[in-house]
This record gives C-alpha cells, structure tokens and sequence, in this order.
C-alpha cells in the first residue's frame, strides 16, 4: 500500500511524490463508524426530534408535557404576585406596605379589603388625584391608573392577590368581574379624588 | 526546484543572493505575483498591528476600567470586537488569499495574467475593512458577532473577494501542471467557501433580518464556517504544501490527506451551535455530534503531520518559516480539541461563557492561523519580489516574540475561564469568580504585549521589503529613461545661442 | 480527486448540507414564529418593547454591551416540589406523613407518587414545577431562555461571555431606573469591586439650577460630586435604561414550563 510507483501519476514537479496509501486509514474508517453510532445514539435520545418547542434539557415532546403545571387556585395567586411584582410593587413596596411620599400602603388598607370588588378595581383603572386618608394617614398625591393597560384576567388576579396577601383576608375578584365593570365604564375615566372615592359603592 | 533541494530555514533565501539586485532575479512566473501580494500583505500588517494594538487597549481595560472610559470610540464594547475584526478580516483573509494566490501559480507553473486586477481588488478589501473598523468604532456596528461591518465595508469587501477568487480560479483552472496537489483541493474549496457564507449572513442578518432567534443560529453557523472551516481549509492546505518540502519527504499519506479533507468539510461546517443556547434542542445537538466527529479529519491531520516531520530533516529551531509552520500546524490541533472539548454539554457548562472561548478563538486565529500566514510569507515573499528580508534577524526574534506571546497568552486565559466556570457552577457569586479569574487574565495580558511587538516586526520588515522593491523600480525606471531622455536634441534656441558662441 | 471540479463539487455538498440544516431549517421552521400563550392565563408573550426600551436595543448594540453580557439563562433540568394545600378531615395523619417524605427536587415521577400518598391520606397537595441550574440558582431568571424571548429584538444581542452578569431578567432583579443609571455612570462605586467601565459620556455632568432637575441621579451616599453640580443623562442612557428595565423573561411558556 506505500508502494509510491503506483501513484506517480500524481508526482509534481513543484512539490515530488506523495506518498499513497496508509494501513491507518482502515483505522480512521472504523473510529469515524463508531463515533457516527455513538452520536446517533445521543442524537436520538437528546434531541426532540426536530421538536421547535422540545429546548435543553427536556429530551422529548412526551416528556415536556409531563412537566407542564396543572392549573388551580394557587396558579391564579401565583399570576397575581408576578403582575404585582412588575406594576405595583414598585410603589407600593413588595411587602405591600408601602413607601412615604410614593405610595399608601395595601396591607391593612380599609379601601383594599373590601366587601365588593368594584371599588377596588376603579382605583387601578380610573387612578387617584388629591387628598385621603389611609389607614389614619393622609395622603395627598396622584396614582395613574396602572389597571388600564392590564388583561382583564391580570386585573382580576393582582387584585386577588393584594387582597389575600400580607395578612389582608379579602374575597377574591374574578376575571368576569373585571369584564364587567369596564363593561360598564364607558370610555376612559377621570381621576376619582378621595369625596368620590368615599361615594363610590363597594 | 525538486523535493529534494534543501530548503533553507534560515531566511536565506535559497534561489536568491544576499545583494539587493534588480527584481530581474525573481523567476518570472513567481514575479507575476509581485505587485498583488505585496498589496494584499502589505495591508494586511497594517491591520495585524492595528488589531493587537487594539486588543491591548481593550484588555488594558479590565485591569483599569477607567482607562480611556470616557472616550466614546474606544469603549471596550467596540474596540474588542474593531480588535477581532481587524485580526480576521484585516490580516488573515487577505494574507489567505495571498498566499493561496501563490500556491496556485506555483503548483500549477502559469503566471498570473492580469495582475492589475487583484491589485485593485486587494486595495478595495483593504477600504472595506477600514470603512467597517471606522463603523464599529463609531457606534455602527450591526451587533451581530464576527459580522459586524455594516453594509458600506462588507459590500465592498465581498466583490473583493470574489475578483481575487475569480482570479485564483482562473490560474487554477488555466493550469499547466494539471495534477491536483492535496493542497489544491483545501484552497479550491476554501475560495467557494466565503462567498457562500458571507453573502448569506450580510443578506439574513442585516440586509433582510430574519425574526429573532434564527439571527442568532445564523450568526453562529457562519462564525463556525468562517473562523473555524475557512481558517482551517487554508491553513491545512498551505502547511500539506510547506510540510513536505522542509522536511525533505513526500506527504504522507495521499489517502489519509483526501479522507481528512472530506471528514473536515463534512462534519466540520455543521459545529457552531452552543450547548445550552435559548434554540430547540435539535440545533445544539447535531453540533455537539458534528464537534466529536471532528475528532476524525483532527487525528488524520495529526497522522500526517507527525508521518511526514517523523522521517524528515530536523528543525534546527532558529526560528525560520518551519518553525512557524510546525508551531501552527500544533496549535491547530490544540484549539480544535477545545472546540470539540467545548461542545460537550458537560463541559460546556463549565466553559461557556467564560475566557475559555476567547482562549480557544485567539488560539486559532493567531496560534495556528496567523503563525502558518507568517511561515509562508516568510518563506515566498523574497522569491516573488526578488530581494531578501531586510531584517533577517528580526524575522527569527519574531517567532520566538510570537510564540512565547500566543502561548502566555491563551493558556492563563484557557486555565483563568476554567476557575472562573468552575466557581460559577459552584454557586459562588459572580464576582468573585470574577476576581478569582482577573489575575490568569493579567498573565495573559504580558502575552499579549509580546504578541504585539511581534506584530510589529512583521510590519516592519514588510515594509522594508516593499521600500526596497520600490526603490529598485524607482532607479531601473530613471536607468530606462536616462538614456531616451538623452538622445532628444536640445531646443532650437539653445542650439542658436552655441552657435554663436562657437 | 482528479478534477478541480469534483473537488467544487465536494465542497457545494458539505457547505448545501450545513446550509440546508442550520439556516433554512431554523428559517423554516422559526422564522415565521408569532407570540406564544403564557401558561395558566389569558396573556401572550412576548410583549412589544416600549418605543424607548426598542431604542435603548440600538444604544446596547452601538456600545457594544454584549461583549460582557449575555441575555441567555440555561436550565440543566425541571424538578417538582409538592407542596401541601390542605389539610382535610385527618390533618395530625397528613402532617405525620408529610414529615417522613421527601417533598422537593423531585422528579415529575416521584412528586406524582407522594401527591397520590397524600391525597389518600386525605389532604391536598399541590405540584410545583421548579427549573434548576447554576444560573436559576444564582436567581438570573425562573426558566431558560426561549426562542419566544428574543421574538421582537433586532438584533439579538445574545452575548457570548460573562464579563458581568446576565442580563434576560435585570428588569425584574433591578426595576428602578435610578440605580441602572447610577451604574452605568459609575459602575465601581454602585457594585463594589466591578470591572465594568464608567460610561459617562452617556451623561452630561453640569451645574445644578434654582432647583435641581428632576432627572438628576441619586448617587449612594459614599459617592460625592462637586458641590453645586448634577449629573442628567442623556437621551440615550434613558433608552438604554428603558431597555434594561424592559428585559423580563419569566413568564411560564409551552416550552419552559414552570409554576409560576
């Protein structure tokens, strides 16, 4: 297989002989084989099998949807906490107890754990202007209302979560709750100030 | 010139005398290649110097964050990737092509009709990289990795491109020794290769963006064909050219050349994907598989090398074109067993992310890459232009400059991104894996410094080069115009006025 | 080879190959990708970028931010954790139960084994699905990133080395605008030992007024200026901040389901 007169037909001038066959090469043909069958095999149990949604460490379609969490009470708290964490919470405090000059607090607030469910859903979607007390403290600022770019479902649940939350104990308010009363509302809003607040049905 | 004369490691120049004489000397299908080469690498150690000068600033900057900070142009987030870029695009792709310029002329014994072109073409290259460095420096790079040129430089850079490949193909395909080298099919495929991959990512990432992710995938399936494949298809193709003929001995062996050839391009261009990245499974999955086949064209290239250097002349280590090809041809090895290494999704969360990468990339541009460029330059230029270096000694402190660089360099990286990962997976907090990774990273740093002063040799002796040859052309130009300019009579007048005097 | 063209051949071969796997089959198959359901709620994801935050993208890719960061949380695996809801009629038995059985980092197997235990005691349990990973741990985000994260960013901004830390969830570990710009004027003074440069010429230094303006940034107390000025940021750290402020990827999806 070295035998370098069998391949004179590729000498050059420029560069002389190369060398032609090598016993190694049976060797090369036998590992690249055996990697290839590892491989499959990896390929095989690693990855989804050209799955778009099968990522890392999930191997395969049957098994993603094992892991997928069942819907309940404790999801819809859960949905709460997150819209809480991203809209409210950074004003009213993550511990819901608000900060001085930004926010009142929600836990303990008397306008949170209410009875109904209307008026508390009015204040994030119509927001606030001017002077009330909560919870004995006055409070004299503007509060947007950070409710009306939210779902229907993600109202319903952040406003379940402040009224179950941080020792307040509230009913919670349903997704057709808040369909209905911005059913009811018309078009936007004005700021409600704290006489109309207080005239306001729960 | 047959195998079996002795090829000068010592930068002598075998087929040329030590006194500058006129370039009449060059043989003349080599001096075809004169005007374009020295174009093409002229620019390019322009850039070579540029890229690592940069690379210091932006690694000076992790040991003084406030070093230059307030300069919106030199940013680290634009000077590290302008550094990255100036180094492949800048030195390497041009200093490639020359070279694969060469190999063609030379294997296939037709000089290069038409040398304005790629002149031209080497000098657009060279404005393209300059519009696309200014780019990036500017604030307008496209943010995608390796690809950062905007539109303006890598237009101009692709028709470059395919003039010169246009003109490589042409000699190839005119040739008058029509026996394919292995060589040849490495650079053939090389030429096809960028314009390939090129066009596709400037055209799905930045002309015609596609949605999300997919830009990412892209992004790395052309980073892997271009820093990985391209690199490597040149880089093996000149050193199965250089090998042979320092070592006195044929290339051993044709099959196993050919076999490591196809396992490359097949397997090699499907790598790139990372383990662990935000896309469906299948994509990280067949690249962690293409990585570990890569382990096959890998072991046969190092079958080769080792067969044909085992049987051949020593390597006095002076410090000449073979010590740099061998140098290079290892440092292949070795950054491509960190690829692979890489791939494994064990590993892979431990060096993701980490200086281990960077490691593993400036071990391939540089340590193979750039370290073969400068062996065979070393070795064709004086032949091509007619004259030797002009600073021999300084070519040989190069290599060791380069070397001890390259090697101070990546390895405290390679090791300070494993203790980095390695404290990140245990749970320490970020930044204190980061110290604990800060000082590999001042060792490496001192590598860089030595990588720089190399550059600059190189440079230097470059242009020494080309300021002789230019010299030379200048005086035979005023020798052929001296005596055409003598014949012409004096004006009228004058020859009036003698005549009165006489 | 004998022929320069079976060795163009070999080549158009490998590179189609590679071309037909890794750029039209992710076209194909994610390019035309829209928003997705979140899990358990009526809402989609991704959301557009406010018009600010799509600018701050341009000022994090013009800077180059993702030289040092990336915006990509991997995930080695899910675990389930049960978690006891109630009681029942029988709640001494159920707490006696709960108290001799592993209750987290379960697998979706076992967790649906010690549910079944639990319920036959009578009470009511609850599956947590939990994502785990050295970068979950490290709280950089609840789930991996997925293709759904990246829908509406051009370009994405990946990154490909932690210089510094991740950033897919700095807007839920850091939501208040004052301290993103405080840190990328003066990185070192907000996170001690940082090595990330002082971007100041995102700001304009200059002297307070009558009043100062309402723009200016509150610097923790060890870092003074000089008496009498303010530092504003300009229109691109406010975009740049929008952006960071912007970056959220937690929500539970199809593809990396997790309890919220």
């Amino acid at each position: 297989m070295s035998d370098e007169s069998k391949f004179s037909n590729i000498q050059n001038p420029r560069t002389g002989p190369v060398a032609g066959g090598s016993s190694l090469l049976i060797g090369m043909i036998l590992v690249t084989l055996v990697l290839m069958f590892l491989g499959a095999v990896y390929f095989d149990r690693h990855s989804g099998w050209f799955s778009k949604q099968v990522y890392g460490p999930y191997a395969s379609v049957n098994q993603l949807e094992e892991y997928q969490p069942k819907s309940g009470v404790a999801a819809a708290a859960a949905q709460g906490k997150r819209v809480y964490e991203t809209v409210c919470g950074i004003c009213h405090g993550p511990d819901g107890l608000g900060k001085p000059g930004q926010a009142p607090a929600l836990a303990g607030s008397e306008w949170v754990v209410t009875k109904g469910f209307h008026r508390v859903a009015m204040i994030p979607l119509a927001g606030l202007n001017g002077s009330l007390q909560v919870a004995g403290k006055d409070w004299n600022l503007s509060m947007a209302p950070m409710g009306a770019a939210l779902s229907d479902a993600d109202l319903a649940a952040v406003l379940t979560y402040i009224r179950n939350s941080w020792g307040n104990q509230g009913s919670p308010v349903t997704t057709e709750d808040i369909k209905s009363i911005r059913a009811s509302m018309g078009g936007r809003p004005q700021p409600l100030n704290g006489s109309q607040l207080k005239s306001m049905s729960e | 010139m047959t195998v079996n004369e002795k090829t000068d490691n010592n930068f002598g120049g075998a087929s040329v005398p030590a006194s500058r004489l006129v370039s009449s000397l060059a043989p003349p299908i080599d001096a075809s290649l004169c005007v374009p080469l020295l174009a093409l690498f002229g620019g390019a150690a322009l850039w070579l110097v540029a890229g690592s000068v940069l690379a210091l600033i932006a690694a000076i900057k992790f040991h003084a964050p406030g070093f230059l900070a307030d300069c919106p142009v030199l940013t680290y987030g634009r000077v590290q990737p302008a550094a990255d870029d100036a180094l492949l695009y800048g030195f390497c792709i041009p200093a490639g092509l020359g070279v694969v310029l060469w190999l063609f002329v030379r294997l296939g014994q037709l000089p290069l009709r038409g040398a304005m072109v790629p002149v031209v073409a080497a000098n657009l290259w060279h404005f393209g990289v300059f519009i696309g460095l200014a780019a990036i420096l500017a604030g307008d790079s496209t943010g995608h990795a390796w690809l950062e040129f905007p539109r303006a430089g890598s237009v101009v850079m692709f028709f470059a491109y395919l003039l010169l490949a246009l003109w490589a193909t042409m000699n190839f395909a005119g040739r008058r020794e029509r026996a394919l080298y292995p060589s040849h099919w490495f650079l053939v495929a090389a030429l096809f290769w960028f314009p390939w991959i090129y066009s596709t990512a400037n055209l799905f990432l930045v002309a015609w963006p596609v949605r999300g992710v997919v830009q990412a995938i892209i992004g790395w399936w052309f980073a892997n064909n271009l820093v990985f494949i391209w690199l490597a298809l040149v880089g093996i193709g000149t050193a199965f050219y250089f090998l042979p003929k320092y070592a006195g001995r044929p290339l051993q062996s044709y099959y196993l050349a050919l076999y490591a050839f196809w396992m490359l391009i097949l397997f090699g261009t499907w790598c790139g994907i990372p383990q662990g990245s935000p896309v469906p499974a299948w994509l990280p999955t067949l690249s962690a598989f293409a990585a570990v086949m890569v382990l096959v064209p890998v072991l046969a290239i190092a079958v080769v090398m080792w067969q044909t250097v085992r049987g051949g002349e020593k390597c006095a280590g002076l410090g000449g074109p073979y010590c740099f090809i061998r140098f290079g041809l290892v440092a292949f090895l070795l950054s491509s067993l960190m690829l692979i290494a890489m791939a494994c999704p064990k590993i892979s969360l431990i060096t993701q992310f980490t200086w281990f990468g960077p490691a593993q990339i400036q071990l391939q541009l540089y340590g193979f890459f750039a370290m073969t460029m400068f062996g065979a330059i070393y070795h064709l230029l004086p032949g091509v232009v007619g004259f030797a270096w002009p600073f021999p000694k300084l070519a040989r402190l190069q290599f060791w400059l380069s070397m001890i660089g390259i090697v101070l360099f990546v390895v405290p990286l390679a090791i300070g991104g494993v203790v980095q990962g390695m404290k990140l997976h245990d749970g320490m907090v970020f930044l204190g894996a980061n110290q604990a990774a800060l000082l590999w990273f001042r060792i490496s740093t001192t590598g860089l410094l030595l990588v720089v002063l190399g550059n600059l040799l190189f440079a230097l002796n470059i242009f020494a080069l080309t300021a002789v040859w230019k010299l030379a052309l200048a005086k035979n130009i005023i020798a052929c115009v001296k005596p055409a300019l003598e014949t012409i009579p004096a004006p009228a007048s004058l020859r009036g006025e003698e005549e009165v005097k006489a | 080879m004998k022929n320069g063209f079976y060795v163009f051949l070999a080549a158009f071969v490998a590179l189609g190959g590679s071309w037909l796997g890794f750029v039209y089959g992710p076209v194909h198959q994610l390019g035309g990708a829209g928003e997705t359901a979140v899990l358990n709620s009526a809402d989609t994801y991704p959301l557009q970028r406010p018009g600010d935050a799509t600018l701050g993208l341009q000022v994090y890719r013009a800077n180059g931010c993702a030289a040092c960061h990336t915006e990509q949380v991997r995930q080695t695996g899910t675990a389930c954790n049960v978690v006891l809801m109630d009681g029942g009629k029988n709640p001494v038995a159920v707490t006696n139960l709960i108290s001799s059985l592993i209750l987290t980092n379960l697998t979706k197997e076992d967790a649906d084994k010690v549910s079944d235990k639990i319920t036959a005691a009578g009470g009511k349990s609850e599956t947590h699905i939990i994502a785990t990973g050295p970068d979950i741990t490290r709280g950089w985000g609840m789930r991996q990133g997925v293709a759904e994260d990246y829908l509406y960013d051009q370009p994405v901004q990946l990154g490909g080395l932690r210089a510094g830390p991740d950033l897919s969830n700095i807007g839920v570990r850091d939501p208040d605008a004052n301290w993103q710009l405080t840190h990328l004027y003066a990185p070192s003074v907000v996170v001690k030992g940082s090595t990330m440069p002082p971007f100041r010429y995102l700001f304009e230094l200059r002297q307070t007024g009558p009043a100062p303006s309402p723009d200016a940034l509150q610097f923790p107390k060890e870092f003074t200026l000089p008496a009498g000025y303010e530092v504003v940021p300009t229109p691109e750290a406010r975009q740049l901040a929008a952006y960071l402020l912007s970056l959220r990827a937690n929500a539970p999806l199809y593809s990396a389901p997790i309890s919220p």
